[in-house]
């Protein structure tokens, strides 16, 4: 329905309730807009306070006044104090506007109880442009409304709760790296206690068996210490950079015990290994390059065990291959297999099902490693 | 041959402090001190002279390790690296301290960064390399590291 650019002539609506009520009887249009259960009403702007002049049966149904409570009246009486002021503003401008509105505004009934009101209003002028009429047309939507209000609070309660419980899992989760860091800190205390104590003891010892013993346990546990130390010094402690850990396992072992007449030859991808394990592989790796230290290179004319040593790894698809190897003496007369440190590297690589070889490297001997490590492991520099 | 260290020790755990007696002792340096927490610490270092102190971050008192280093820092009587199993305890600024050994240390790690102190120290810049587990402050890192 398009009521504004109505053009009727002014007398159509003369015939109102208020003037000559008998005269729209007649007249099909106007008693259309009397029985529709669209409630309708036209105010006079013309007169003072621009006055309801004609309200349909269905404005008095939603209003629940009679048709001489409205006849005369200005709008006004359908507000009440919890109108919205903006929302009278805006009436108020449209009609001194001449200007059409749709509002959405709570009105009271005549019992008091409210309804909210899809308010239309239109202007109609005559043939000269004349503002003759104001037509105003009013649609209950409190349904609508109420659960428009439902929707929101609906809204709001649940931002507070997702601000709440995204609160209690940020707290939780402080709580748990504090936690972390508290008992990460004790357990890298108590391994440098477990190496104090051993290296300790070894020095009270007098016996060179008993020395070599705890040197190689001390260096085991060191070994452990590394790997501990390294894991937490990065930002994701589920990962493990085994190439890191041999530079400085090398770096410790040779550089730092002055065997400086042994040279390393490093060939190191960065690769990423789950924290795991990191243990089991950092332990295999210790077992074997103290092995060739200790046993590949014997004494010179000199006075010097010089020779080199190499540790590789790479990572060809889903695998991780790590290499020890050094051009001493070779394993041939190894007394092998009851030895710990052969069953402890055996254990390891099972444990980690990982394939394992001595080869004859001649001169030398050069131990493969290889086990499965999860393609998506890729290797990490940071 | 360049001079020996005197070793200022503030470290709460007893056996730790030993063991790094030992250390310092056996790579030819000498321990001047033993400090627990931060007034011993602050004693120790108004009564003796030390070339460099190892400060632990937790001490007996709390983490009080930070302010051993700066009343060190204020007298500037002594360098200082801290020894801790927690260096993200250590302010950015280091409190001016050389850098950090962290814990667990290997004995060999410990005895090489005293070999590359001692020449940081006597003779800087430090011409040994940088042993594993040894992180030095930005401020000497740029000192005696800087990029090439
Ligand atoms: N890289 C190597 N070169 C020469 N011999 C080796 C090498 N690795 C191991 N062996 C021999 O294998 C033996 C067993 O090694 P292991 O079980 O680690 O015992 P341990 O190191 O305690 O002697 C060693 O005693 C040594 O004779
Ligand atoms: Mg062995």
């Amino acid at each position: 329905m398009d009521w504004k650019r109505t053009r009727e002539p002014a007398g159509a609506w003369h015939m109102t309730d208020d003037l000559h009520a008998e005269q729209g009887k007649g007249d099909p249009f106007a008693a259309a807009i009397r029985a529709t259960r669209m409630s309708m009403i036209i105010t006079d702007p013309r007169r003072p306070d621009n006055p309801i002049v004609f309200a349909n049966d269905a404005f008095l149904r939603l209003t629940g006044y009679e048709r001489h409570e409205v006849i005369g009246k200005s709008c006004r009486f359908l507000q009440g104090p919890k109108t919205d002021k903006s929302a009278i503003a805006q009436i108020r401008d449209a009609i001194s506007g001449e200007a059409d509105l749709s509002v959405d505004i709570l009105n009271y009934r005549k019992d008091g109880s409210t309804f909210w009101n899809a308010l239309y209003i239109s202007p109609v002028s005559n043939d000269k442009g004349e503002l003759q009429f104001f037509f105003a047309s009013q649609l209950d939507v409190s349904d609508r409304k109420r659960s428009e209000h439902r929707i929101t609070a609906d809204k709001d309660r649940f931002e507070k709760a997702v601000k709440e419980r995204t609160a209690e899992l940020e707290a939780a989760l402080e709580a748990q790296t504090t936690l972390l860091h508290e008992v990460d800190h004790r357990v890298k205390n108590n391994l440098q206690m477990i190496s104090s104590l051993i290296l300790m003891q070894s020095r009270t010892a007098s016996d060179d068996n008993l020395k070599r013993s705890l040197s190689t346990m001390l260096e085991r546990i060191e070994a452990l210490s590394t790997v501990h130390r390294r894991l937490y010094q990065s930002k994701d402690v589920s990962k493990f950079d085994v190439s890191d850990f041999a530079r400085d396992l090398i770096s410790d072992l040779l550089t730092a015990s002055g065997r400086s007449e042994i040279s390393p030859t490093l060939d190191l991808e960065p690769i990423v290994i789950p924290a795991e394990k990191a243990t089991p592989v950092a332990l295999m790796v210790n077992e074997l390059v103290t092995n060739a230290l200790k046993h590949a290179f014997k004494e010179k004319p000199d006075g010097t065990r010089s020779g080199r040593i190499g540790i590789k790894m790479s990572q060809p698809d889903g695998h991780l291959n790590i290499e020890v190897s050094d051009d001493g003496v070779g394993m041939a007369d190894a007394n092998g297999d009851a030895s710990f440190g052969m069953r402890l590297i055996k254990s390891l690589a099972r444990q980690l099902r990982a394939d394992i070889e001595w080869r004859d490297a001649g001169p030398g001997t050069r131990v493969v490693i290889s086990m499965p490590n999860g393609p998506q492991q890729k290797g990490n520099q940071s | 041959m360049i001079g020996p260290l005197k070793v200022l020790i503030v470290e709460d755990e007893a056996l730790l402090a030993m063991e790094l007696e030992s250390l310092v002792e056996d790579a030819g340096h000498s321990v001047v001190g033993w400090a627990t927490s931060l007034a011993e610490a602050k004693d120790m270092v108004d009564s003796t002279r030390a070339d460099i102190a190892f400060v632990d971050i937790h001490l007996t008192d709390g983490p009080t390790g930070v302010d051993v280093a700066e009343y060190i820092g204020d007298r500037k009587n002594s360098m200082v690296v801290f020894m801790t199993a927690n260096p993200k305890r250590i302010p950015d600024h280091f409190a001016g301290a050389i850098g950090v050994i962290a814990k667990p240390y290997t004995m060999n790690g410990f005895t090489s960064a005293l070999r590359y102190l001692q020449e940081g120290v006597r003779r800087p810049p430090p011409t040994s390399e940088r042993p594993a587990g040894f992180t030095l402050s930005p401020a000497f890192e740029t000192v005696w590291a800087p990029a090439t």
